[in-house]
C-alpha cells in the first residue's frame, strides 16, 4: 500500500488488490489451509449451539433453578446467574438473536453495497463521484455511534439494529466492490459486451460481479465478524430487542457485577462470542491468504 | 439540598448531615427522646407540648428556640412549597401554634392524631432556623456537619461542626456524599477503596464484599418493592384481575431470586413491624389455577400488559423481570419497560408499575401512599364505591382514637379491605443491605427507613477504627 | 501540492457539514416525534408542548438546524435533559479523561505495532512472523469489550487480583490520580487497535523491502541494519501515518464500549448513558464531536502521508 489513494481509506482492513480469481474455486482452495478449517469448525460449532441449543437446554431461559450466583453444581453445570437462572441454558438460548440479526445485517449490507459499488464502477462519471461521497459521509461516523444514534431515536427494535448495521456495512462493501471492479470495467471484453448490446445489468452481474468475489468474500467475513461484535456490544449496553430474554451480550452485562463471585454467568457468553468471532476472523484470513497466493500445495503454511 | 425535602437517596444522606428532628427513632424503630426535644408530651388528644433542649446552637451560632420550631412547621405546612412532609401536617393547626416560652412550643391539632410523635421523628420533619431556604441559600441546621461544597447531582462535601451540641461527636472531619447512577460503579468503588460505604448493596455482592474483609450491613427492615396496580385504570379496575395477579406471584421464589433470600415474604400488606399489623389474615400462596379462572371470569384470559419500572432502588427491575417470568404460567404476558424517566411526568399515572418504599408505621404509610391526598399513591386507592370506600374515614377514626386496642381494630378493618381488593402486590420485604469498608465501625442493623443505619444517625455514631 | 491540500480541506469541511445535517436530521426532524419518544407513549399534551418548546421543535427545520449549528460553533451545546445542566460543563471533564486514555493507548500502541510489523516483515515467514500474525489476527477478531472483560477476569476478579476491575474517575479528580486503574482500559484499547496498524506496517514494510531502492542500498554494500533503518523504514512510514490516524479515529468509537466495561468517566460511557436516557442534546453533541474528530484525523492522515512520502510530494 505505497499508493496514497485519492479516497480515504477509512478501513485499514481493505485487502490490497487481489488477482482475479473465481469465487468458488477460491473458497475451495482456501479450505486447504488449516486456519480456514479451524475457523469453519469454530463457526459451525457456535452456529450449531445457537440453533440447536434451545432444544437441548436442560432448563428454560428464565426458570429459577437455585439461589442466585451459585457455583456450578450437579443441578446447574455452569452455576446460576444473578436471578438464579441456569447459565448453561441461557447460553444455549442466547445465540439465535445475535446470529440472526448479524447475518441479516451483513447480507443486506452486501446486497446494497455490491449494487452501489458496481454501479459506481461502471458509470465512471458524476454518479460514481456522488455515490462515493455519500459512502464517505456514512463512514465519517464510527459504526457503533451510528447504531447508537439510530437506537436512541427509534428504539432497540430488531429491524432498527439490523438496518443500522447494514448501513455501516454498505459503504465498505461498496468501496471494495468498486475498487475491484474498476480495473475490470476498463478491460476490452466489457467494451465488447457493450458493443454487442448485452444489457447493462447482465454485464454487471454476469461479468463484473464474479470477478469481485474474492475480495468481497474477505470483506464480507470481516463485516460479519464486526456485525456480531457490534450487536453483542449493543446488547451489552442494554440495547437489545428483548432485554429480558437470554442473549449473550445482555448476559454479560447482567452478570459482570458478580464476576468475582460467579464468573461463569459472564464468562460463558464471553467465551462463546470470542470463539464465534475468532471463527469468522480465521475464515476471512484464510480466504485472503489463499487469494494472495500464500496457499501451499501441502495445505499448510 | 433542602433540609425538609427529599427526592432521592443522596438527598436523604445530605439532609442527615446538617439537620435534625425533635424525636429520634432507634434501631428497633422505636421513638426516643434523643432528638432536639427534651420531651414531647400529649396534653390532650388535640394538643402536644414540645420542650426543646436548652443550649443547642445552629451552625451559624444562633441558639435553637421555639421560634425556629414554629417556622419549621410553618414551612412544611405551606402547600405551595410541596415539601415531602406536607401531607403529615393535615391534622396540625400550625397557624395556632403558640410559643409558651423561649424553649417551649404548644402544638394544637385540628383533629386528634396519634401519629404525631412518629411524624416528629420522621426525617422529613427536620428543624430549620427562622428564614431558612433551600440550596443555594446557606444550609444552616443543628446537625453534626456543615455544608462545605455542593455540586447538585454529583457530590457534596460536609465538614465537622466543632460546635455540635452532642459533645464528642461527630468523629469524622469531613463527609463526602457522591451520587452514583450505577450500582456496579458503586460496588467497585467500595471494593477499590475509593469510598468507605455505600447504600443498597445488591444481594449478589454480599459474598464478594465479605470475601474482601469488608462489611455488609443487612438490616431486616420493612422496606418493600410493591407491584402497583392502579385500581381505576383498565384492566386493573376489575377486582378479579387484581386478585388474580396477587395469586400469580410465587413469593418464596421471588424472595430467593431478587433478594437472594435476604428478608421475609409478604402478604400484600405493608408496615409489618407495626403492632397493629393484622397477622390473622391468611398468608397468600401462589395459585395459578385460581388466577386463571379469575382472569377468565373477568374476560381477560391471555392478558397482555406493560409493567413500568426503573433502576430507582435495588431489586426494582429484577422484581418486574421475575414477575413477568412467573406470569407466563398463567398465560399472562407482561412486557417489562425499564424507563429512565420513570419518575417523570407519568409517575403516579401508570396502570402497572414497580415502585419502592421504606419502613413506616401503618398509619404513617397510609398517609403517604394510600389516601387521595397522599403524595405517592400509585394504586389510586381507596375505591369510591364498595369494599374499602370508607377507608379514609376509618383512617381519620384511627388517628383520633386514643385507645390502642380500639385503634388496632380499626387498623385491622382497613387492612382487610386492602388485603381483599387493594392494588398492591407485596411479595416480600427484602430488607436493606448496605456495604462498608473494614475500618468503619459503629454501624448497626436498623429496622428504619434510611440506609446505613440512618446514615450512622447523621454520620455521628460511626467512626474509623 | 497546495492545491491538493486545499481540496482535501474543503472536502473535509463539506463532509463535516453533511454529517452535522445527518446527525441533526436523525435526531430532530425524523417523522416520529422526538418529544414523544423522550416522554414515552403516554405523554400529556401539556408536557409535549413544553418539551417541544425546549427543543425548539416548534420552529421550521432549517431554523432549528441553524440555531443548533451556530450554537455549536459558539460552544453552546445545549442542555442535558437528564442532568438539567449545560452539556459543555457536563462533558468537559469527561472529554479530558477520555483524551488521557486515548493518548495513553496511542503512545503505547503506535510504537509497539510499528515495531512488531517491521520486525515481522524483516523476518518474514519465520517463527516470529507466524506467531505474531496469528496472535494479531486473534486480537483483531475479538470484540473490544470481550477483550476488556477477559482482561478483567484474568487480572482483577477471578484469576489474579492485582488490578481494579473498575476505573471510575470521581468528580473533581483526574485520571492520573489512580494509575493502576488506567492499566486495563489502556491495555484493552491497545489490543483492540494495534493489530491493524501492525499488519499494515508489515505489508508496507514487505513491499518496501522488496523495492528497488532498498535493493540498491543492499547492492551498495550497506549493512542490513542501515538498510532497514535508514532506507526501508522511512518509506514504509507513509501509509502508516494514514493508518495511525485512522486507528486514533477508530479509538474514538472504540472507547464507547471500553469505557462502559470499566465504568470509566469519559465521553464514551457518557454516550452510552445518553442513549439509555434518551438525552438528545447530549447525543447530538457527542455524535458531532466524534464525527469531527474522525474527519480531522482523516485529513491529518492524508496530509501527513503526502508530506512524508517524497515521491508524492513532487507528483502533486
Amino acid at each position: 500500500m505505497s499508493q496514497v489513494s485519492s479516497d480515504w481509506v477509512a478501513d485499514a482492513e481493505i485487502a490490497p488488490p487481489l488477482p482475479v480469481v473465481h469465487g468458488t474455486s477460491l473458497l475451495r482452495r482456501s479450505l486447504r489451509l488449516w486456519r480456514t478449517r479451524i475457523g469453519l469448525a469454530l463457526l459451525g460449532l457456535i452456529v450449531l449451539l445457537a440453533i440447536v441449543g434451545p432444544y437441548v437446554a436442560p432448563y428454560g431461559p428464565s426458570t429459577p433453578v437455585g439461589a442466585p450466583n451459585s457455583d456450578p453444581s450437579g443441578k446447574a453445570v455452569l452455576g446460576t446467574d444473578y436471578l438464579g437462572q441456569d447459565v448453561l441454558s441461557r447460553v444455549l438460548y442466547g445465540g439465535r438473536s445475535i446470529l440472526v440479526m448479524a447475518v441479516l445485517a451483513t447480507a443486506l449490507g452486501l446486497v446494497v453495497g455490491i449494487a452501489i459499488g458496481l454501479v459506481a464502477a461502471y458509470s465512471r462519471n458524476a454518479l460514481d463521484d456522488t455515490l462515493m461521497r455519500g459512502m464517505d459521509v456514512i463512514m465519517a461516523l464510527p459504526s457503533i455511534l451510528l447504531a447508537l444514534v439510530a437506537v436512541a431515536i427509534v428504539g432497540p427494535h430488531a429491524w432498527v439494529i439490523v438496518a443500522a448495521i447494514a448501513l455501516t456495512t454498505v459503504p465498505r462493501i461498496a468501496r471494495v466492490t468498486r475498487g475491484t471492479a474498476l480495473p475490470i470495467v476498463e478491460r476490452d471484453f466489457i467494451a465488447a459486451s457493450e458493443a454487442m448490446g448485452v444489457p447493462r445489468w447482465r454485464i454487471l452481474s454476469g461479468e463484473l460481479l464474479p470477478n469481485c468475489l474474492g475480495p468481497l468474500m474477505v470483506e464480507a467475513s470481516l463485516r460479519l465478524t464486526y456485525s456480531i461484535a457490534l450487536i453483542a456490544g449493543l446488547a451489552f449496553l442494554g440495547l437489545s430487542p428483548n432485554p429480558n430474554g437470554a442473549n449473550w451480550g445482555t448476559m454479560i452485562q447482567q452478570n459482570e457485577i458478580v464476576l468475582a463471585v460467579q464468573p461463569w454467568g459472564a464468562a460463558a457468553p464471553i467465551i462463546v462470542i470470542a470463539l464465534l468471532t475468532l471463527g469468522t476472523g480465521l475464515i476471512g484470513d484464510g480466504i485472503a491468504r489463499t487469494a494472495a497466493g500464500i496457499d501451499r500445495a501441502r495445505g499448510e503454511e | 439540598m433542602d433540609g425538609q425535602n427529599i427526592i432521592t437517596k443522596p438527598d436523604q444522606a445530605r439532609l442527615m448531615t446538617a439537620f435534625e428532628t425533635l424525636l429520634l427513632f432507634n434501631e428497633n424503630y422505636q421513638l426516643t427522646n434523643n432528638g432536639l426535644a427534651e420531651s414531647v408530651t400529649q396534653d390532650s388528644p388535640t394538643q402536644y407540648t414540645i420542650k426543646l433542649r436548652k443550649g443547642i446552637e445552629f451552625q451559624n451560632g444562633k441558639t435553637l428556640t421555639a421560634d425556629d420550631v414554629i417556622y419549621s412547621f410553618q414551612r412544611i405546612g405551606t402547600k405551595a412549597y410541596g415539601l415531602t412532609g406536607y401531607a403529615a401536617t393535615a391534622t396540625m393547626d400550625i397557624a395556632a401554634m403558640k410559643k409558651l416560652d423561649q424553649y417551649t412550643v404548644q402544638l394544637p391539632l385540628k383533629t386528634p392524631d396519634s401519629t404525631v410523635p412518629q411524624t416528629l421523628g420522621s426525617y422529613t420533619f427536620n428543624v430549620v432556623p427562622v428564614g431558612y431556604k433551600a440550596y443555594p441559600a446557606a444550609q444552616v441546621g443543628t446537625g453534626a456537619y456543615k455544608l462545605k461544597s455542593f455540586t447538585p447531582g454529583q457530590q457534596s462535601v460536609h465538614e465537622r461542626n466543632p460546635n455540635y451540641w452532642r459533645s464528642g461527636q461527630p468523629y469524622f472531619d469531613t463527609v463526602t456524599i457522591i451520587d452514583y447512577s450505577d450500582s456496579t460503579a458503586q460496588v467497585n468503588a467500595l471494593l477499590g477503596g475509593q469510598i468507605d460505604a455505600m447504600t443498597d448493596l445488591p444481594a449478589s455482592q454480599v459474598k464478594v464484599v465479605q470475601a474482601r474483609g469488608m462489611g455488609a450491613l443487612v438490616s431486616k427492615t420493612g422496606g418493600w418493592l410493591p407491584i402497583c396496580m392502579a385500581i381505576d385504570i383498565p384492566p386493573f379496575d376489575d377486582v378479579r384481575v387484581r386478585q388474580a395477579m396477587r395469586l400469580i406471584v410465587d413469593r418464596k421464589g421471588m424472595l430467593e431470586q431478587v433478594s437472594s433470600g435476604y428478608g421475609f415474604i409478604g402478604n400484600d400488606l405493608y408496615a409489618p413491624f407495626d403492632p397493629g399489623y393484622d397477622k390473622s389474615l391468611p398468608q397468600r400462596e401462589q395459585d395459578i389455577a385460581q388466577a386463571k379462572s379469575l382472569l377468565k371470569a373477568a374476560g381477560k384470559a391471555n392478558l397482555a400488559v406493560d409493567l413500568h419500572t426503573t433502576d430507582g432502588a435495588a431489586g426494582m427491575v429484577d422484581t418486574a423481570t421475575v414477575f413477568a417470568n412467573q406470569a407466563q404460567a398463567a398465560g399472562v404476558k407482561i412486557n417489562v419497560i425499564n424507563d429512565p424517566n420513570f419518575y417523570g411526568n407519568q409517575y403516579l399515572k401508570l396502570a402497572f408499575s414497580v415502585d419502592f418504599w421504606g419502613t413506616r408505621a401503618y398509619l404513617n404509610q397510609v398517609q403517604q401512599g394510600s389516601l387521595p391526598t397522599s403524595p405517592y399513591n400509585e394504586t389510586h386507592w381507596p375505591p369510591k364505591t364498595g369494599t374499602g370506600s370508607n377507608f379514609e374515614s376509618l383512617y381519620n377514626q384511627a388517628l383520633a382514637e386514643t385507645d390502642a386496642a380500639k385503634r388496632t381494630q380499626i387498623m385491622h378493618e382497613m387492612q382487610q379491605a386492602e388485603y381483599n381488593v387493594g392494588g398492591y402486590i407485596i411479595p416480600f420485604f427484602g430488607g436493606l443491605i448496605d456495604g462498608y469498608a473494614a475500618n468503619v465501625k459503629g454501624l448497626k442493623p436498623s429496622k428504619g427507613t434510611l440506609n446505613l443505619d440512618s446514615f450512622g444517625h447523621g454520620f455521628r455514631t460511626v467512626w474509623f477504627s | 501540492m497546495w492545491g491538493f491540500i486545499l481540496r482535501r480541506l474543503l472536502l473535509g469541511i463539506v463532509v463535516l457539514i453533511l454529517v452535522s445535517i445527518l446527525v441533526f436530521l436523525a435526531t430532530q426532524a425524523l417523522p416520529g416525534d422526538p418529544a414523544r419518544a423522550i416522554l414515552g407513549r403516554s405523554a400529556t399534551p401539556a408536557s409535549l408542548a413544553a418539551l417541544r418548546r425546549q427543543l425548539h421543535l416548534d420552529q421550521p427545520v432549517f431554523t432549528q438546524y441553524w440555531t443548533w449549528i451556530t450554537g455549536l460553533l459558539h460552544g453552546n451545546l445545549g442542555r442535558s435533559l437528564a442532568a438539567q445542566e449545560p452539556v459543555s460543563t457536563l462533558l468537559a471533564p469527561k472529554l479530558v479523561n477520555s483524551a488521557v486514555l486515548v493518548a495513553l493507548a496511542a503512545v503505547l500502541s503506535i510504537p509497539l505495532s510499528i515495531a512488531i510489523g517491521a520486525w515481522a516483515a524483516f523476518r518474514r515467514e519465520k517463527a516470529f512472523d507466524q506467531a505474531s500474525s496469528n496472535l494479531l489476527l486473534a486480537a483483531a477478531a475479538l470484540p473490544e469489550f470481550v477483550v476488556g472483560l477477559v482482561l478483567v477476569i484474568l487480572f482483577a476478579t477471578t484469576v489474579l487480583h492485582v488490578l481494579p476491575a473498575v476505573s471510575t474517575v470521581p468528580p473533581g479528580s483526574r485520571p492520573w490520580n489512580d494509575w493502576l486503574a488506567l492499566v486495563l482500559p489502556t491495555l484493552t484499547l491497545v489490543i483492540a487497535v494495534a493489530p491493524y496498524v501492525a499488519r499494515i506496517m508489515r505489508a508496507s514494510m514487505i513491499e518496501v523491502l522488496e523495492s528497488d531502492y532498498v535493493e540498491m542500498a543492499r547492492l551498495k554494500g550497506l549493512p542490513e541494519r542501515t538498510v532497514l533503518i535508514r532506507h526501508a523504514l522511512p518509506n514504509a512510514l507513509g501509509p502508516v501515518f494514514q493508518v495511525i490516524a485512522l486507528n486514533l479515529a477508530y479509538l474514538a468509537g472504540g472507547i464507547i464500549l471500553v469505557e462502559v466495561v470499566f465504568n470509566y468517566t469519559g465521553i464514551g460511557s457518557a454516550t452510552a448513558e445518553a442513549v439509555v436516557n434518551h438525552d438528545l442534546p447530549v447525543i447530538q453533541a457527542l455524535a458531532i464531536l466524534l464525527a469531527a474528530v474522525y474527519v480531522v484525523l482523516n485529513l491529518l492522515a492524508d496530509l501527513a502521508t503526502i508530506l512524508v512520502t517524497p515521491k508524492l510530494r513532487t507528483q502533486l
